[in-house]
């Protein structure tokens, strides 16, 4: 993947600062971090309706803002395609002139077949004569994409595009999204406050958090380590919890937490070697802690990492997963509130093992399975 | 209908529908600059296009002669330069009613121009329109209910404008005598039947414009 976009933003702000340095290659990177970060700000700058007061943004070979150099090319002359997070479609226009506004200069039959030749790609041939008003907002959101591709962009930037459908057809829509994306093969920056629908629909993550970047990287890379404490609270990550260092290896890091010692495997690729005592926060995805069966005998530490007992304190249904409250059979604070740890398991898992009945469990957690966190 | 009847009704059709029209060219674009720039002096002019609204009448219409009079200061150079001024024409009766009416077109059509979303402005821009274009296209099409809606408060306003022409313009009868001043110059002298029949003709007309802009507006919705 050649680096598509390099963009470096400063932007001074009454009350706010955005200061961002990041990359993409091809495919889909995605502006992920909590409202206000400055997510859609940025996509302001890159579309160039907002001049920053430093920084440069290339996008391929063109550089469409430079401020040493004083290159600020006008949004009219960017060809970005921007998908607005209301859509901002024409009301006063049909839905083919919606698409063929950016196309104005064409020729009238190369616009006519251009736009019939959009439409009929995103599936809107039967809409064309239609008003805005007039669709759902999951064609409208359609639209609001035809009418940005239409114009070839060598960037098409999405600013939330998913927010404005209900819960149903923002799944279905996000999927259908990411295969247009593809398809399309646009290099495309999409802002998003959802995890999930970051790490669907985008190939590269960049983490926002109060003007900054906080991580940027590949999605699967982000999603297994997270580069910070911080990174791992904006992705919603349950179970980030602090213990202390008790050994560090290149391979392995021992630590102690709430009157257990327990083992974690390094990364290979970025070790982190804290001295012992330190302080040191990780993660334990609640789906990767494992219950102990009662009627296989007694539990084999040797073959259990990580073996601890536990109450259940409290439980919530999730339709499909139960995501249980544990407290440890240990004196003192509980890490999180009235619990140290959130498990979560199957319904089928729930049943079998008759959890409702039975609150008092050994659980066990595979050393890889624990994440450390750098500080 | 007398003849003074008729030429005052002529007359006050006619300074309505020029005062209407430039209220158009100066109001619209003027509306959207402070709907949509930040410029300086902008507040000033805000602050100048209001004015005729809150003072009273014979004030703006001193300041008109203040400024156009035979001795004024765009009036007097222009005297010095063609002998002419406007003080007491026809034409000072449009130039009182325009400012009158501005401020009325102003105030609507910029409340109309910036509820237009912003973000189809910018969706407009990323497509390739510049502001110019983006604003015949997209914002003031949008706006055009509330465009209209200032336009017949401004015509209105200048039909029914007497204060300020009276300063400017005078009251000369066949010359600079509209309707609001033909009643006043009726009803001072006692000519009751040539005062009511003004007053009734001013009634329909007014009627007629506001019935006829409710359909222009229902169509533009």
């Amino acid at each position: 993947m050649s680096a598509r976009l390099d963009v470096r933003i400063i932007a001074r702000l009454p009350a706010f600062t955005l200061d961002v340095t990041w990359t993409a290659g091809d495919g889909v990177a995605v502006l992920f971090g909590p409202s206000g970060a400055g997510k859609t700000l940025t996509l302001a700058c890159l579309a160039g309706l907002l001049r920053p007061d430093a920084g440069r943004i290339v996008v391929g070979d063109r550089v469409l803002f430079d401020a040493a150099a004083g290159i600020d090319v006008p949004p009219q002359a960017r060809r970005v395609g921007y998908v607005f997070q209301g859509y901002a479609l024409f009301p006063h226009l049909s839905v083919a002139d919606n698409v063929a506004f950016g196309l104005r200069d064409a020729p009238r039959a190369q616009r006519t077949d251009k736009t019939r030749d959009v439409l009929r790609r995103l599936g809107l041939a039967e809409l064309a004569d239609r008003r805005p008003q007039e669709l759902s907002g999951g064609q409208q959101q359609r639209v609001a994409l035809a009418r940005a591709l239409a114009i070839d962009p060598t960037l098409l930037l999405l600013d939330e595009p998913l927010s404005a459908l209900d819960a149903p057809l923002r799944r279905a829509l996000r999927d259908e999204l990411r295969t247009i994306l593809r398809d399309w093969g646009t290099a495309a920056v999409l802002v998003t406050h959802d995890f999930t629908e970051a790490y669907r629909i985008g190939d590269r993550i960049v983490v926002y958090d109060a003007g900054r970047v906080v991580q940027s990287a590949p999605r699967a890379e982000l999603l297994w380590r997270p580069a910070s404490e911080s990174v791992a609270r904006i992705m919603g990550i349950r179970n980030v919890l602090h213990g202390t260092v008790v050994k560090a290896t290149a391979d392995r890091i021992q630590i102690r937490w709430r009157g257990q010692l327990l083992e974690a495997v390094n990364s290979p690729t970025r070790s982190y070697l804290p001295p012992p005592e330190s302080p040191i926060a990780f993660f334990i995805r609640p789906e990767y802690v494992r219950l102990i069966r009662k009627d296989r005998g007694a539990a084999d530490p040797s073959h259990h990492m990580n073996l601890m007992d536990g109450v259940i304190v409290g439980e919530e249904d999730f339709g499909t997963t139960w995501s249980l409250r544990v407290r440890l059979s240990e004196a003192g604070e509980p890490a999180q509130g009235d619990h140290d740890l959130e498990v979560e398991v199957p319904h089928l898992v729930y049943e079998i093992l008759e959890i409702d009945r039975d609150r008092h469990w050994q659980f066990s957690i595979h050393r890889g399975s624990i994440h450390v966190l750098p500080a | 209908m007398t003849p003074e009847t008729v030429s005052a009704l002529a007359l006050s059709l006619r300074v309505a529908v020029l005062a209407t029209t430039l209220n158009a060219l100066v109001g619209v674009p003027l509306a959207y600059l402070l709907a949509r720039r930040r410029f300086r002096g902008r507040a000033l002019v805000d602050l100048l296009v209001t004015l005729p609204l809150v003072l009273p009448p014979t004030v703006t219409g001193y300041y008109l002669i203040v400024l156009l009079g035979r001795r004024g200061w765009l009036g007097a150079p222009l005297y010095a330069a063609t002998g002419w001024t406007i003080a007491f024409t026809w034409y000072a009766a449009v130039i009182a009613a325009t400012v009158m009416a501005l401020p009325l077109l102003v105030r609507t059509a910029r409340a109309a121009i910036e509820s237009v979303d912003r973000d189809l402005e910018k969706a407009a821009y990323t497509l390739g329109r510049s502001e110019w274009r983006t604003a015949l296209e997209v914002t003031l099409p949008l706006a055009r209910k509330g465009i209209i809606a200032g336009l017949v408060l401004a015509f209105a306003r200048a039909l029914g404008e007497f204060g300020a022409t009276l300063m400017l313009a005078g009251n000369i009868p066949g010359k600079t005598q509209t309707v609001p001043l033909a009643i006043y110059t009726a009803v001072s002298t006692g000519e009751q039947t040539a005062a009511l029949a003004l007053v009734a003709m001013l009634t329909v007309l007014s009627c007629v414009v506001l019935v006829a802009a409710g359909r222009l507006g229902a169509r533009a919705a």
